[in-house]
């Protein structure tokens, strides 16, 4: 007697199933516990890591802008100014530095730093004297405005044209 | 694609390529093809059109011509600092090959993959960089000794 039908009850599924769970797997190989080797539980933990990445694309932005921040505010503090006097003067001085810029200045041009501090103070000193002496032609030199192509709307009208 | 999970790496240039004298990447062109398959007709029509003239231009590179029997054809870049890049050119015309030959031979061996940051400098501080004691007083360094006269005449 020869069994001729069970052979025929076997199907193959598909050849790429491996191929189709490495394509997953391929990425959370870095990942802690079975979930680097196990597909069922790396297919959630994968979908979740690419959720991550995407929200992180826009958080990173500002995250780096509130480090950067946190250590102008430091470096200035260092200085005996804070951080949105230093800001809003050197928008004043129109010294076009974004916070980038001024983090990496506060940590590797120390002096460099210190002098934009040093200008932005006097800024707001004579910025005070206009605004609490008379009416007239101010005393600064820092105060006098510079017209440049690129007219900033956010300057304080109490600066005077040169 | 996450970026742990994914390789990145830093601007470089391999020895500092550009800064003397540029030197071509690209060691070795191999260009491995078959005589008689139609996929390998935009290869053929390269090597009789503009094989010579590329080596011509490019001296500094070896160009070498493989015809045997395989599949697909392919050309293979091997550069100064050891990586070998595969590039398959099935069914590909002639103009699309000068193009990805052009683009091989201006490359570094560098992997592509993410650059962390798209500068790069050696010498990153000028001034010197930041530590605790740069805006304080130098006067913190200085420790005064008085002199105990009492011991002085016991002794």
């Amino acid at each position: 007697m020869v069994f001729l039908s069970l052979s025929r009850w076997i199907r193959s599924r598909g050849p790429d199933r491996y191929w189709r769970v490495q394509e997953v797997l391929k990425h959370a190989r870095h990942f802690r516990g079975r979930k680097n080797r196990c597909f069922r539980l790396a297919v959630r933990s994968v979908r979740r890591a690419f959720v991550f990445a995407t929200k992180a694309r826009k958080a990173k932005k500002r995250i780096m802008r509130t480090l950067w921040i946190s250590r102008i505010a430091a470096a200035t503090r260092e200085h005996g100014m804070k951080y949105p006097a230093l800001i809003h003067n050197l928008l004043k001085c129109q010294v076009a530095l974004n916070r980038k810029v001024l983090s990496d200045l506060a940590i590797t041009e120390p002096r460099t730093f210190k002098s934009l501090a040093s200008l932005a103070k006097r800024r707001r000193e004579e910025g005070f004297l206009v605004a609490l002496g008379d009416k007239g032609e101010p005393e600064g030199i820092f105060s006098r405005i510079v017209h440049s192509q690129f007219p900033d709307a956010t300057l304080n009208p109490e600066s005077v044209a040169a | 694609m996450t970026s742990r999970g994914t390789p990145s790496r830093f601007l470089k240039s391999v020895l500092q390529n550009g800064v003397g004298r540029y030197v071509c990447q690209l060691k070795r062109l191999s260009l491995v093809f078959s005589k008689d398959s139609a996929n390998s007709l935009g290869v053929r029509e390269f090597i009789e059109d503009g094989v010579v003239d590329f080596a011509r231009q490019n001296p500094g590179i070896v160009v070498y011509v493989a015809p045997e029997k395989c599949s697909i054809p392919k050309i293979v870049a091997e550069y100064l600092n050891g990586t070998v890049k595969e590039e398959p050119v099935n069914r590909k015309t002639s103009e699309e090959i000068r193009q990805l030959i052009k683009k091989l031979s201006v490359q570094s061996g560098l992997e592509v993959i993410r650059i962390r940051k798209p500068f790069h400098t050696d010498s990153p501080s000028i001034q010197g960089q930041w530590h605790p004691f740069v805006n304080r007083s130098p006067s913190l360094r200085v420790q005064r000794f008085v002199k105990e006269k009492s011991k002085l005449e016991s002794s």
